[in-house]
């Protein structure tokens, strides 16, 4: 075959879905992994004036499936109501009018509603990508300590219900260390690193050695965009501004915030230079808008990465401290390595240096620990360690990227599952994959 | 979701977007659309250029029925050298845009609906000759007609897939299109003979489809394609033949366009909803399993035996 098919690349994120072609160099949709359902109306008009349930079926269990929202009830519908579905922003709209309800059938990275993700694909696949499953072969991603059930559900639905030519799962976390290999940064292409995966629910610390996630050290940390977002709101509301939604407060954080090197310089640096003091203006639907002033929260709102004590109670660890103790519960041989390539993934690490930030508090964390044990040795010198945060470019949806890297390689297909191998062996095939880009790999 | 679109839906947005005045920005995307066919979007000049190439598996035979003339009509201006690797380019300038809405929307549509304005070419050859054949047969009689207008026009084959094509046959009174389909997968091929079958006798039943054309399934060849060469006469029954016919009514101007964009996607929306209706099977699958697991998990032995014991701290069994 002269030109080969690209291969699709999807990653399904909790909040977003990215999808596209592998060799771009963005994906061509990103859109919220929600699915609308015509349910509302369902779940009260479901079993009556539908067909009576199939009559083998013990009378308890017709009723009794209620509670179990609108899948229960399209097992009993016999028309076209399986198609009657919005997914991504069309669905939040679709969710805004009656008779469709939205759900997320992604939940902490894991897929929950196979139902939902069945046609949350299927419509992925015809309506916006637009390819014929036969002829392309899909790479998808998954979370680190995705339970292998998961991959063989996932590998059933792609194969089965899609005939996709060719299968391959890999961990977003991999993926993110291959999309760094395209900073200036990186020399050689290694997939031994850490990971700092911040969406918008929840910040990931993953070591990864040689393309493996070391799983029994990943550590998560309940801070990310979404209580950056809330710290802002309630900063916005702590001054009284006329404008508080939690879209202005996402606006302002993607904006205008940044990390700085000390909060307690920067406040000085502020009182210092007024001209660091911004007006935002908002314009809301009906056309009104309202400026509102942006100060201290521009330094302030990624700062609860690095000190967690101002915005929140419980969790108190701050994120560089995370990242070394995640380096230090590591094997031993593995540990520079890891500490060498500190790779950022997802919208959260996007603030203006973030990376410089990181690497100095980790720097400091483990010259003083050099120090401590070269003061305890008595005399014995260290060598030092390396440490270095990677930024770069495609940051913002790094697993995808390094999908779309991986996928446009010419062994790319090699690595894959084949539908042929699929119907050989079975579902458990997915179990293992082949490192894709690891060492042996051109 | 029950139809598909006919326009290609990351064009649209993108050129949507391009247009409506934001920031002009690189792009450098490679766009699949169905049946093998590619896109490429790219600024290769400057922000403001837009690239849009397109590759069809089939062109060149497009070609030979008029898909140059076809694509002339709808981007005219805009037409530029093809690109290397690709059949067809249009260049969109957006410092050079149609000044009002209506006709930017107008142009952003034109170009999503590259693809089907690609694969128009012969069917709209098609149709003009079934109304110069319609124009001519009007003058004879049945019996008297020479001979060209009788057998009708030739077959135009169009090989869109590897395997698969698309044959369209003008006559005085009608047009013919086939789709010769390939499944590979056995379970497709039982859910698409269902399918194709509901085709046929929907139309019998239902009254409100007896104006539509009229679909015809088979394992071999239909006659129309006799004599048609490259055409593999292999009945293990993975190919198979479904025909449309189209009628007078079908065909009048303003009908025209509309039809042949649904008779274009016809093969991508078939297996669409064997797909989904794999998928609604799947959904009761998992409903039932869910059942039953719940039964046994509620399930108990009816006679379980208990242990009692005595103050005194004997034991002894109790039935039931």
């Amino acid at each position: 075959m002269a030109s080969q098919t690209p291969a699709v690349v999807m990653d399904n994120g909790t909040g977003y879905s990215k999808l596209g072609f592998a060799g771009n160099d963005s994906p061509s949709f990103v859109f919220p992994t929600a699915i609308a359902t015509k349910a509302g109306a369902g779940s009260a008009a479901g079993s009556a004036p539908g067909r009576p349930p199939v009559a083998n079926k013990p009378s308890f269990l017709a009723g009794g499936g209620g509670g179990g929202g609108a899948s229960s009830h399209l097992s009993t519908k016999r028309g076209t109501e399986d198609l009657d579905y919005f997914i991504g922003d069309e669905a939040l709209a679709a969710a805004n009018g009656p008779g469709y309800a939205i759900n997320y059938p992604i939940r902490h990275g894991q897929i929950e509603n196979w139902d939902h993700m069945e046609r949350f694909w299927s419509n992925s696949i015809f309506k916006y990508l637009r390819v014929e499953p036969e002829d392309h072969y899909f790479l998808l991603t998954e979370p680190p300590l995705n339970p292998p059930e998961n991959r063989e559900n996932t590998a059933e639905i792609m194969f089965e219900s899609f005939n996709c030519a060719g299968l391959y799962i890999a961990v977003q976390a991999v993926l993110a260390l291959a999309a760094s290999w395209t900073s200036s940064k990186v020399t050689d292409r290694s997939l031994t690193g850490t990971v700092i995966d911040s969406g918008d629910g929840v910040t990931h610390v993953i070591p990864v050695a040689e393309g493996y996630v070391i799983g029994s050290s990943i550590k998560s940390i309940p801070i990310a965009g979404r209580d950056i977002t809330y710290f802002v709101q309630s900063l916005l509301r702590d001054r009284g501004e006329p404008d508080s939604s939690l879209k202005t407060a996402e606006k302002v954080k993607e904006e205008y915030c940044y990390v700085c090197p000390d909060i307690v310089k920067e406040f000085a640096r502020y009182d210092r230079e007024p001209d660091r003091f911004l007006k935002h203006t908002v314009t809301a639907p009906n056309g009104r808008s309202v400026s509102i002033d942006v100060g201290y929260e521009r330094f302030l709102a990624p700062e609860i990465f690095f000190n967690p004590e101002i915005y929140s109670s419980d969790f108190l660890t701050p994120l560089p401290n995370v990242v070394d103790g995640v380096i230090q519960s590591s094997p031993i041989d593995v540990r520079r390595g890891l500490y060498k390539n500190i790779v950022l993934s997802g919208g959260s690490t996007l603030y203006k240096d973030f990376g410089r930030r990181l690497q100095r508090d980790i720097r400091h964390l483990v010259d003083a620990r050099i120090r401590a044990s070269e003061a305890r040795s008595g005399g014995a010198r260290s060598g030092g360690l390396d440490v270095a945060v990677v930024t770069h470019k495609r940051q913002r949806h790094g697993p995808w990227f390094g999908g779309s890297l991986l996928g446009q390689t010419p062994e790319f297909r090699s690595y894959c599952h084949t539908k042929a191998e699929y119907d050989e062996i079975g579902p458990s095939i997915v179990r293992r994959f082949a490192l894709l880009g690891g060492p042996g790999s051109a | 979701m029950l139809l598909l679109d006919y326009h290609n839906v990351l064009i649209h947005s993108l050129l949507t977007e391009r247009f409506s005045g934001s920031t002009p920005v690189s792009i450098d995307q490679i766009v699949s659309d169905f049946d093998g066919v590619t896109f490429h979007l790219s600024t290769p000049e400057s922000k403001t250029k837009i690239l849009i190439s397109i590759q069809v598996k089939c062109f060149r035979e497009l070609v030979q029925y008029g898909a140059q003339q076809v694509l002339e009509r709808e981007y005219g201006p805009y037409i530029v050298d093809p690109e290397p690797g690709y059949d067809f380019s249009v260049l969109i300038d957006l410092e050079n845009l149609p000044a009002e809405q209506e006709a930017k929307d107008d142009l952003i549509t034109r170009l999503a609906l590259m693809k089907r304005n690609a694969m128009a070419a012969p069917f709209e050859r098609a149709f003009d000759e079934f109304a110069k054949l319609s124009e001519e047969a009007s003058r004879y009689t049945t019996e008297s007609a020479p001979q060209g207008v009788k057998e009708g026009g030739e077959v135009m084959a169009i090989h869109y897939r590897e395997e698969e094509a698309i044959y369209i046959k003008a006559s005085h009174d009608r047009v013919t299109v086939i789709f010769s389909t390939v499944f590979r997968e056995e379970t497709d091929r039982i859910f698409g003979k269902v399918f194709l079958q509901e085709f046929v006798d929907a139309r019998r039943r239902v009254l409100t489809l007896q104006n539509a054309p009229q679909v015809l399934f088979r394992n071999d060849p239909p006659l129309e394609l006799a004599g048609v060469p490259g055409l593999q006469n292999v009945n293990d029954g993975t190919l198979s033949y479904v025909t449309f016919v189209l009628f007078p009514r079908h065909l009048t101007p303003h009908r025209r366009y509309e039809n042949i964009s649904h008779i274009q996607i016809f093969r991508d929306y078939f297996h669409y909803h064997i797909k989904a209706s794999k998928a609604y099977i799947h959904t009761r699958m998992r409903k039932r399993t869910a059942d039953f697991l719940q039964v046994l998990n509620r399930a108990r032995p009816e006679n379980e035996e208990r242990e009692r014991k005595t103050a005194s701290g004997r034991t002894f069994r109790v039935q039931g």
